[in-house]
């Protein structure tokens, strides 16, 4: 299957039937603003994938998102349960989740869990590979997962409501509204999901046991526009509240409840030659978590993330832009197993992007943190592109990051040990676009080399602790490809990624636990006026389950259909569909003894108005 | 590939039985053999906690071969979460699987599935056999400190017939007579206490108090000896080890010696008059008859699991605990490495099957 998976992919690839999602750049119109104007204006040498709103609104959760649609494997605890990355092979801790610029892993255990995200928050999502803890700090060393919400200044308003219903009792229901106008613009937007999650594990006769799970997301996005400020004001508000699933050995009696909120206030000031961005924020997390669900102890943990952030863009000339950054975070941790604590970060950097020529650019960069009671090494970046041809664009770039040891690694108890240092990592990419009427092509390569990892593992007491002991390599090839193309009202367009992923521990000589060396995505979407389909599908190769590469989760490909058609006038557009989630039935894990979800599908109706 | 391993698995036990066929031959007249995992000993691996199985190894006296994982060769099924120890009883052999809360019970020579126990088990821990009946400790729900206790399992239906209500935390357990002296460990907390159980009437006849968290025991003679860990640096309170002497005839502590207040002693073994343990990566040794506990010791390693066999000590090393560990075999006269053996995931127990 996996030979068949990729011969498939090169043949597609080779006859340049294929596109890509990626685009190199985020237009920037003068209308639509977006708070990260680091991606925009300080990525050039790295390769960004945006994904649009349609495939962000055809998914559930955003693990669903990426898994269709990024080299990113995702190591999910059973549907719907705690999800985490693996991007380029790093580990769980070492993908930054940055929403509207900041920085939102979690400060007690340093990862995302991307079923907490929901991604219709979103109005895009952008996938920024590679390096980048001097803009976005700690934990940028696989690669970022930017959540971006726009404003867009112009008169319009819209309404969206989804509603979907599905098998295993999956209700979701979303609601956006934007209201704009050339100085204001307005939105707010709701979402929630519940499930019985009691698919059954095929080849068996048990189900998912305690699987239910239910998440609710809401949140709003305000602008004003004076002059020359610009004021805004993102929040959003995340409540889930899961059991956690059996595994095929072992029933599960836990439950789990988070509650996220974020707020970010912006004041920009733009001058002619400079811009000038004050931003405050806070970030609250807070989890319960009762091995009985029956009963009412927990173990808890909660934190506050205070954080004041001032850069000043300036246009030194034409064609050199810089930009001075000054940030200070205060973290007050609190949780049953690790007291309460705080650190205070303060930090600089320093960026420059230099278009030397139109058809070249080049960008550096340099980070330093301070009073932190670990190590806060001198971090740096340095970044090019360079378009060779109308048809050929190379981008370079390299980087030092690093990755702060979490709460829970210093403080826990018991094990929490205060003298960790931060792991760092090393790494460089080197990156081909091709472009060929509506064929786009991407090639990279990457190498990461990490040390100073922290691992758990006993002391000489049987304590489990934390140390900075582990060194691992990284590197492996990513091809992308987009095509497009209609006829007469036929629309097609094609989408594929592959990747090889090689990450060993250096002591070991073993890949690393959950990091398929294959991965490969493939999305169709036929449009014939107002119907289309659409099949997507994943491959996910062998990855092994334990450190001596005897344990392995087996490789597996899922496909889902969806098919959708579009009612009523173009003020009022109705939209039908059904979705049908792996179509083959195919028994698959992605966490060894995890059965995932057998096929499935779900009716949706979507109102614009 | 499991034809392949089923194949490997065939050729070790026809390799097995021809060995044993070949050593019997000597004899005139050469009994059946029981099955192929007759002559040899079980390593006890846990396996992942939450995401797998844990597995049994079979290794043959003569460590002339290995079979790695029994029970899913033999049954084509997994044993459950955390295999946490085994026991035997008559032609059978109990192995618990902790976070599965249930009790495999299979033919000891054959590893044949016989039965699987799961009514009126939560978070078992270690069974023994009196009589006809099995006794297996129970933690309850591991985050409620009042809801332990021991199973009593009729072994002719293997099913749970009754249970007795125990303090927190109950985990080693010996029989002695019709006595069961239960070591409560503490769960994920602390205890310090010995339940004495009468199986004649399945009651508790009497506890008595040790040093904090006793973790292993053995009988000599009359004497049962408890190495009790004391609470660990995390505890409220941390507290030193002890070794602890009990009389099996009063039921009282007879003998108390106390390590210093960082030391946390595990995996009492003994044979003959010696006792042995582990303390910070050292194995030491002591003869009952000491008045005071050794300072020097005899063999250096972690070890999960430890017993003293022969002449031997098998010791198990969990490794990273992500996979597989090894099984290691000293000679206790010269303390030399005789064996290393990979073995399953997080190998705890060891268990001779004769």
């Amino acid at each position: 299957m996996n030979r068949q998976y990729c011969l498939i992919s090169l043949f597609l690839l080779c006859c340049g039937f294929f596109g890509n999602a990626q685009t190199d750049t985020i237009q920037r119109l003068d209308t639509v603003v977006l708070n990260d104007s680091k991606l925009v204006h300080f990525s050039e040498g790295f390769k960004l994938q945006t994904l649009s709103d349609s495939i962000l609104d055809n998914h559930t959760s955003l693990t669903d998102v990426l898994r269709f649609s990024t080299p990113i494997y995702f190591k999910e605890n059973g549907y719907g349960m705690v999800s985490s990355p693996s991007f380029r092979g790093t580990n769980a801790s070492q993908t930054a989740v940055i929403w509207n610029g900041i920085p939102i892993n979690s400060a007690l255990n340093g990862q995302t869990d991307f079923n907490t995200i929901a991604p219709q928050a979103s109005d895009a999502i952008t996938v920024r590979s590679g390096g980048g803890s001097v803009p976005y700090g700690s934990g940028a060393i696989g690669g970022s997962i930017h959540l971006n919400n726009e404003m867009v200044f112009k008169e319009f308003s819209e309404t969206d409501l989804k509603l979907l219903y599905g098998s295993f009792g999956t209700v979701e229901g979303n609601f956006k509204t934007k209201m704009a106008s050339k100085t204001m613009f307005a939105d707010v937007h709701v979402n929630f999901i519940s499930s019985e999650n009691d698919y059954e594990y095929l080849e068996t006769d048990q189900k998912n046991e305690n699987g239910e799970f239910n998440r609710f997301n809401a949140g709003t996005d305000i602008g004003f526009k004076r002059k020359n400020h610009l004021f805004t004001w993102n929040t959003n508000y995340f409540l889930g509240k899961r059991n956690f699933s059996n595994t095929i050995t072992a029933i599960s009696r836990s439950r789990y409840e988070d509650v996220t909120t974020r707020n970010l206030f912006s004041w920009k000031v733009f001058g002619k030659k400079y811009e000038s961005t004050l931003k405050v924020a806070h970030l609250y997390e807070q989890y319960w978590y009762f091995a009985n669900r029956e009963t009412n102890n927990y173990d808890g943990g909660r934190a506050h993330t205070l954080l004041s952030d001032y850069a000043f863009d300036y246009k030194l000339q034409k064609d050199i832009k810089l930009s001075f950054n000054a940030n200070y975070t205060r973290i007050e941790g609190k949780g049953t197993n690790i007291g309460t604590n705080t650190r205070n970060t303060l930090t600089f950097f320093l960026m420059l992007h230099h278009q030397v020529t139109d058809a070249f650019s080049y960008g550096a960069s340099v980070r330093q943190s301070f009073l932190n009671d670990f190590d806060n090494p001198f971090l740096f970046s340095a970044d090019a592109s360079y378009k060779v041809a109308d048809w050929y664009t190379v981008k370079a770039n390299g980087s030092k990051n690093y990755r702060v040891p979490t709460f829970n690694d210093l403080y826990w108890n018991a094990g929490g040990n205060d003298a960790l240092q931060p792991e760092s990592s090393l790494q460089g990419e080197l990156s081909n676009v091709f472009h060929f009427g509506k064929l786009q092509l991407e090639a990279t390569a990457y190498y990461i080399h990490s040390n100073e990892l922290i691992q758990w593992r006993p002391n000489a007491s049987g304590v489990w602790m934390p140390e900075n002991v582990s060194e691992v390599e990284n590197y492996g090839g990513e091809f992308s490809a987009t095509y497009k193309t209609s006829f007469q009202k036929h629309d097609f367009e094609i989408q594929a990624n592959y990747a090889y992923t090689k990450a060993f521990n250096v002591e070991k000589q073993k890949q690393q636990l959950y990091v398929p060396f294959h991965k490969a995505t493939g999305l169709f979407t036929y449009t014939y006026n107002r119907f289309q389909f659409e099949y997507q599908s994943y491959y996910n190769g062998k990855a092994f389950t334990t450190t001596d590469n005897k344990g392995s989760v087996k490789a597996h490909s899922v496909s889902n259909i969806r098919t959708s058609y579009t009612l009523g006038p173009k003020t009022n557009l109705i939209m039908l569909g059904v979705n049908a989630n792996n179509i083959f039935n195919t028994y698959y894990e992605n966490v060894a003894y995890r059965p995932m979800p057998n096929r499935n599908i779900q009716t949706f109706i979507n109102i614009k108005f | 590939m499991k034809i392949f391993k089923q194949l490997t698995y065939l050729l070790v036990a026809t390799f097995l039985f021809v060995s044993c066929s070949s050593d019997d031959d000597a004899i005139d007249s050469p009994p059946l053999p029981l099955g192929d995992y007759e002559a040899g000993f079980f390593v006890a691996n846990e396996g992942p906690f939450g995401t797998g199985t844990g597995t049994i190894t079979f290794v043959a006296n003569d460590f002339s071969s290995v079979s790695q994982s029994i029970y899913n060769t033999v049954n084509s099924s997994d044993i459950g979460n955390v295999v946490n120890s085994m026991g035997f009883y008559a032609e059978s052999a109990y192995i618990v699987a902790n976070n599965s809360h249930l009790v495999q019970v299979v033919n000891r020579y054959t590893f044949e599935s016989e039965a699987t126990i799961t009514d009126g088990l939560d978070n078992p821990r270690n069974f023994v056999a009196v009589g006809d009946k099995g006794y297996i400790t129970n933690w309850g729900d591991a985050f409620v400190e009042t809801d332990d206790y021991i199973a009593v399992v009729d072994l002719l239906t293997n099913t749970v017939t009754e249970t007795i209500a125990l303090p927190l935390g109950p985990e080693k357990v010996i029989a002695v007579g019709t006595n069961l002296y239960v070591a409560h460990q503490g769960a994920y907390g602390q205890n310090n206490l010995i339940s004495v159980i009468d199986t004649t009437t399945d009651t508790v006849s009497t506890t008595i108090t040790v040093g904090d968290v006793p973790n292993s025991m053995v009988l000599i003679g009359s004497d049962l000896w408890v190495l009790c860990g004391g609470a660990p640096s995390y505890a409220t309170v941390e507290t030193a080890g002890s070794l602890v002497k009990v009389s099996t005839a009063t039921n009282t502590v007879s003998a108390t010696m106390t390590f210093e207040v960082t030391e946390h002693p595990s995996l009492l073994t003994s044979e003959g008059s010696d006792l042995y343990y582990t303390l910070n990566g050292e194995v030491y040794t002591m003869d009952v008859a000491a008045a005071t506990l050794p300072t020097t010791s005899i063999i250096s390693g972690f070890f999960y699991g430890m017993t003293a066999h022969n002449g031997k000590l098998y010791a198990t090393d969990a490794g990273d605990y992500a996979s597989d560990g090894t099984l290691k075999v000293y000679d206790l006269a010269t303390q030399v490495e005789e064996q290393s053996i990979t073995v399953g995931i997080i190998p705890g127990g060891i268990y001779f099957n004769n």
